[in-house]
């Protein structure tokens, strides 16, 4: 195999990012109203023309459905990839790394789905025709979507013994770090405690395991760096990405817990980034589920596989009740998909943004130069990126 | 084999399967659940197995897949156990059967089972269940699985 050049590195940059914060409620908006008010907001944010996008690339709403509500002109370039949100990133920055388009508007709307909440099925704006099996079917078990990381979190603590505590740790430290977030859903404090009382939803993993359904929406403008060093921000630099699969990708024949997708990005990333544990000044590893996140610790080889909980305990600051990596690096400063919100990945990557330009308010890390990034878990959705302010 | 089920059209069949991934090259397997037989798909040129159903051998890429019936046995590999409100919780077991390393099906486990009762690592066997007036596969404990003792 030839040697990994990363090509795009530095080359590409998130201009801005704006968010209309999240709630946990059932909000009488649809997906288009949260997009389009954090689209306006970054494009004022990052003083961009509409006229100057050239570029659209998001969830739902569709692009072209985009382009028309905020009266865009003509665009170049549109894609709708599958989430987690770095990979819209990842396919922004190779639409403009190639100048295929110059100017991307990125966006992603979270949106309480009827298979998130009872409350969202009983909403006829959410429920859709398959949200419930026809009448007269039978239906047959599954390990697809959220089930898989129940049935794997059984198999970690079968193969390596009991996680709670790191999960709990994962958890807790998203709360502790969500108090200081205006946009965050929940930021009632937790303890250790009351994530191992938490509701038992699919064993092992409880309800403080899983991320908090919600409604929102992020905006991002990511163009060349050139282009962003004229705007109103600081642009932040992409120096590397992944987005990867394993061999066996699917959540029942994934082959193990050292053949996940995470592992592939892992490798992936790091043979492309200049930054890694060591220069890393933020981690935000994905944690749509607390074993997730454990998971994306080991891939990353912060620790040895099995190691996550005792290393979690290890780095625990009692005194704040976060994570602190080496007595250096915080985690997940906006509470995570745990607290902040199930974004996809979209809040991670705002809230790594707003890190690296120095505008993350109560929650500014003293040292926010770099920043490690994951999105998804361990089947056809991992993802990785890596971003450092420009100089 | 059950004559009535062999009868099914397709269009009849994709309703009885509503919900379930069910395409030209997955059909047989769900029509085999109608007739009380789990038909996992295996190449006929060079033996490999593979799960889900797909229009070719992933191994050698020949086209000749032809659903087949395994023993049966395989050992729990994942397991999980969904709340139910005050019902007892719903297991879902992911096994490797016996045919192949990491060929595996999912279904439920036959009977009262609860965390601790079920494990992973349990040799179990296939079995059918009645839901809903109509079987479906589930996997039952067998042999000497130690913690039973």
């Amino acid at each position: 195999m030839g040697r990994v050049v990363n090509h795009l590195r530095d080359y590409v940059a998130i201009a801005g990012a704006e968010s209309t914060g999240f709630v946990a409620d059932n909000t009488p908006r649809s997906r288009a109203s949260l997009v389009a008010e954090a689209c306006v907001a970054v494009l004022r944010s990052c003083g961009v023309e509409r006229a100057e996008i050239d570029g659209l690339c998001g969830s739902v709403p569709t692009a072209p459905v985009v382009q028309e509500m905020l009266g865009l002109g003509d665009i170049m370039w549109f894609a709708n990839p599958p989430t987690p949100f770095i990979n819209q990133v990842v396919t922004a920055a190779q639409a403009v790394y190639s100048g295929t388009c110059n100017v991307v508007l990125a966006y992603h709307s979270s949106y309480r789905l009827p298979w998130n909440t009872p409350a969202s099925l009983r909403d006829p704006f959410r429920a859709s025709p398959g949200s419930r099996a026809a009448d007269g079917s039978v239906p047959l078990e599954t390990i697809g979507g959220p089930i898989a990381y129940a049935s794997w979190a059984a198999r970690y603590d079968y193969e390596y013994g009991d996680s709670s505590l790191g999960r709990a740790l994962v958890a807790v430290n998203g709360r502790s770090n969500a108090a200081l977030n205006p946009l965050a859903a929940k930021s009632a404090p937790m303890t250790i405690a009351d994530h191992h009382e938490s509701r038992l939803v699919r064993w092992p993993l409880r309800l403080l395991d899983m991320d908090v359904p919600v409604d929102g929406a992020d905006a991002f403008v990511i163009t060349t760096a050139e282009r962003a060093r004229d705007l109103a921000l600081p642009p932040v630099l992409i120096n590397a990405c992944a987005v990867g699969a394993a061999a066996r990708n699917t959540e029942e024949g994934t082959a193990g817990l050292d053949a996940t997708g995470q592992s592939v990005v892992a490798r992936a990333l790091r043979e492309r980034s200049d930054i890694w544990l060591d220069g890393a000044d933020l981690l935000y590893p994905y944690d749509g589920f607390t074993s997730i996140a454990i998971g994306w610790l080991e891939a990353l080889g912060c620790c040895a596989p099995g190691e996550g909980s005792a290393y979690l305990a290890a780095n625990w600051d009692e005194r704040t009740s976060r994570l602190s990596l080496g007595g250096r690096v915080p985690v997940n400063t906006h509470g995570g998909a745990l607290s902040e919100g199930g974004t996809q990945g979209s809040g991670h990557v705002r809230e790594a943004v707003h890190q690296l330009q120095g505008v993350a308010g109560p929650r500014q890390a003293s040292r926010a130069r770099t920043a490690l990034l994951t999105g998804g878990g361990f089947f056809t959705n991992a993802q990785g990126l890596t971003l450092r302010a420009a100089d | 084999m059950n004559e009535q089920a062999r009868e099914v059209d397709d269009a009849t069949l994709l309703q009885l399967f509503a919900g379930q991934p069910v395409d030209q090259d997955s059909i047989d397997h769900y029509r085999g659940l109608l007739q009380r037989r789990l038909l996992i798909n295996r190449c006929a040129d060079c033996g490999n197995w593979h799960h889900p159903p797909r229009p070719i051998c992933p191994k050698c890429w020949s086209l000749r897949v032809r659903p087949t019936e395994p023993s049966g046995a395989g050992t729990i590999f994942l397991l999980t156990f969904l709340a139910r409100g005050d019902s007892p919780p719903h297991p879902i077991a992911t096994v490797d059967l016996d045919e192949q390393v990491g060929l595996r099906y999912t279904a439920t486990i036959e009977g009262p089972a609860k965390p601790g009762e079920v494990q992973v690592g349990d040799c179990v066997e296939l079995t059918w269940i009645e839901r809903q007036d109509r079987e479906v596969p589930a996997f039952r404990l067998s042999g000497s699985n130690e913690h039973l003792q």
